[in-house]
């Protein structure tokens, strides 16, 4: 029997709309609808025991322009424009090398590479403890090399935080870089030679230019999770300073003001998003930063 | 025609989800009481109780224990002010029992149905925490334990007998410092001369001036312990709630280390049962409570961890190793138990605190 072209347009929409059912409902249920409702609290008002009160304030986002947040707002923007710095510096001789080698050879040193997140960040920071306290390792074996007397303060101070920060955030660094300079044209490096550039200028004229797409995403990809990210400075800073993430922590915590925390994650997910359309503007791939 | 009927239909989805999503959440929630229950959901701090216990109390009754452990009381206030957990027994803090009791979220214990809490030690229960003095809602599960400066014996250069000690410049970079709002804020408070549970903004801004000149001597603010810091000489001082656990870990650290009778006072915690009224197994939870005041299955926890029995010396006697109580922890917690205050924290004065604290670590 012929089937009417009414009927199999409807088989064929019935069976788009089931295709597309499983990952409408989880994309609603998991990103919108959370999102929504923290957008949602961040205008409204702080109850008794941390119960939100659904009566519409802009207190939440006035109180943000207190000097006593703008402090920590500053604090974490610092140590994350330090952090971004230095792990882009060190990360793209890094991505340059593991382009430039051999293809076998870059495939185990982006696993090496990548090893670090597939271990738990809270197990890393425990063995940088290990590692760096007075009877630490480092020190047991200096101190036993005879190479210092005393031990050397190597925890719970900014040495410590950069170099924690800098060894959680390099994988996300160097594999956008990585990916860039492996996608760059050599004969365009070729041409430079042939042209008379020496080595520095045909990295900062040729080079650098056109990996720059790469270096952006590393930044964004760096930066970002930084400035949430304060498990570095309470584990091995010794806690001594506040960032915008135990700020939004103990609004849901300790401080019982849900509404406060949302109005702040609110503002981290637009200065987020800003750097993001900014990357994007400039010409960046949101497949670099895992879109 | 086709693409513009699919983002009808995507969209179309989307706000049905929403709204069921939002609908999910209404509807009645009362604990209704189940007479025979198979399992029971406890809360406890982990590295507090012996898991021999549960498994003992499940050979008995035929109830399963699922143990779930606390990372901090604020954590689980939220989970039970939202309603996104259903828990039958929670170790808690004194310093919040207040505010559970004043959001309804504890049950009454009925007290008749415990035969063991004549083990308990008078004097705990004589007097309830904060906000449940006459202990209708909770049964002491623990001895008290105290917040108080500990230092090391041989590195600590100044002689210690008051918070505000600790701001001597001779003591830079030699002090941790534990984290929770409440102690330091208290002690700061005390040690200042007022009230640990102050909302006057002049005497919180007095403590935070005192905690900022401490803050210049401090190395390390610590999230649960001090123990490894001082054990391993990366401070010498430390305001904290361990000299037990430091105690218990080595017998060196009886003379090595020591903790200070703070002329003030020191803030003293204690560990209570309680049932959340949300609970619909509050019987079975009842009969767990007082499974747990057997001496015979409390001293199991004592001997896996140490700890401050708050059962009877007598009645654990034949349960714990004879030398148990020469801990010199024991004797130091007895001294200080006179002089010591306990803390409770309203929404008014944990709010204060907490952007008091911000500031504190903004700086």
């Amino acid at each position: 029997m012929k089937k009417s072209r009414k009927e199999t347009t409807f088989k064929a929409r019935l069976s788009s709309f089931l295709m597309c059912a499983p990952i409408t409902i989880w994309s609603v249920l998991f990103i919108l609808l959370p999102v929504a409702m923290l957008v949602v609290m961040s205008f409204m008002t702080k109850g008794p025991l941390g119960r939100v009160v659904y009566s519409f304030t802009l207190e939440n986002y006035t109180e943000i322009l207190k000097p006593v947040y703008a402090e920590v707002v500053k604090q974490s923007l610092v140590i994350a424009v330090w952090t971004t710095a230095l792990t882009v510096l060190l990360g793209y001789p890094l991505a340059a090398f593991i382009a430039n080698v051999k293809k076998k050879t870059s495939g185990v040193l982006t696993v090496l590479l990548m090893l670090p997140l597939w271990v738990s960040g809270l197990v890393i920071l425990y063995s940088f403890v290990v590692l760096l306290n007075t009877s630490g390792t480092i020190n047991t074996i200096l101190m036993n090399l005879h190479l210092i007397k005393e031990p050397l303060e190597l925890l719970y101070n900014n040495f410590a935080v950069v170099v924690g920060m800098i060894y959680m955030f390099l994988p996300f660094a160097v594999l956008p870089m990585y990916s860039s300079i492996e996608k760059l044209d050599k004969g365009l490096i070729e041409a430079s030679k042939d042209l008379g550039a020496g080595p520095v200028v045909t990295f900062f004229k040729v080079t650098l230019p056109l990996t720059s797409p790469g270096i952006f995403a590393a930044v964004i990809l760096t930066f970002i999770p930084c400035i949430g990210y304060y498990m570095v400075t309470d584990m091995l800073g010794g806690g001594t300073s506040m960032m915008v993430g135990n700020l939004i922590y103990r609004q849901f915590t300790i401080a019982r003001n849900w509404p406060f925390g949302a109005a702040l994650s609110v503002i981290l997910a637009v200065i987020i998003l800003l750097m993001v359309l900014i990357y994007t503007k400039l010409g960046g791939d949101l497949d670099d930063l895992g879109a | 025609m086709k693409v513009k009927w699919m983002k009808k239909m995507v969209a179309l989805m989307a706000v049905g989800t929403m709204v069921l999503t939002l609908f999910a959440g209404c509807g009645s929630k009362e604990a209704k009481q189940e007479e025979n229950p198979d399992s029971l959901n406890i809360m406890v701090w982990e590295g507090t109780w012996s898991e021999e216990i549960f498994k003992d109390f499940t050979k008995e009754t035929g109830i399963e224990v699922n143990i779930s452990y606390i990372d901090n009381t604020d954590t689980l206030l939220s989970k039970l002010v939202e309603g996104s957990a259903e828990y039958d027994l929670i170790d808690l803090e004194g310093a919040y029992v207040q505010s559970f009791v004043d959001g309804e979220l504890l049950a009454k214990i009925d007290k008749s149905s415990l035969k063991n809490l004549s083990n308990i030690k008078d004097e705990y229960l004589e007097k309830g925490p904060i906000g449940d003095e006459e202990g209708a809602y909770t049964v002491t599960n623990m001895g008290p334990g105290y917040t108080s400066v500990v230092y090391n014996k041989e590195t600590c250069p100044v002689e210690i007998h008051s918070l505000k000690d600790l701001a001597d410049p001779a003591l830079k970079g030699q002090i941790a410092m534990v984290n929770s709002t409440i102690s330091l804020y208290g002690a700061a408070l005390v040690a200042c001369g007022y009230e640990a549970n102050s909302t006057d903004e002049a005497e919180m801004k007095e403590a935070n001036d005192l905690l900022k000149e401490i803050k210049k001597n401090v190395k390390a603010f610590v999230g649960e312990t001090a123990v490894s810091v001082l054990e391993n000489g990366e401070c010498s001082v430390a305001l904290c709630w361990d000299y037990m656990t430091l105690c218990n870990d080595n017998k060196e650290n009886w003379d090595k280390f020591e903790m200070v009778e703070l002329e003030d006072g020191c803030e003293q915690f204690i560990q209570y049962w309680a049932i959340p009224s949300s609970s619909t197994k509050q019987a079975a939870a009842t009969q767990l409570i007082d499974f747990l005041l057997r001496p015979e299955e409390a001293s199991k926890s004592y001997v896996e961890y140490g700890g401050n029995p708050n059962l009877k010396e007598d009645v654990l006697a034949d349960y714990v190793p004879q030398d148990y109580y020469e801990n010199p922890s024991f004797a130091k917690y007895d001294a200080v138990y006179d002089k010591s205050w306990n803390v409770a924290v309203d929404d008014e004065q944990i709010s204060l605190m907490d952007t008091y604290y911000t500031e504190l670590m903004g700086n």
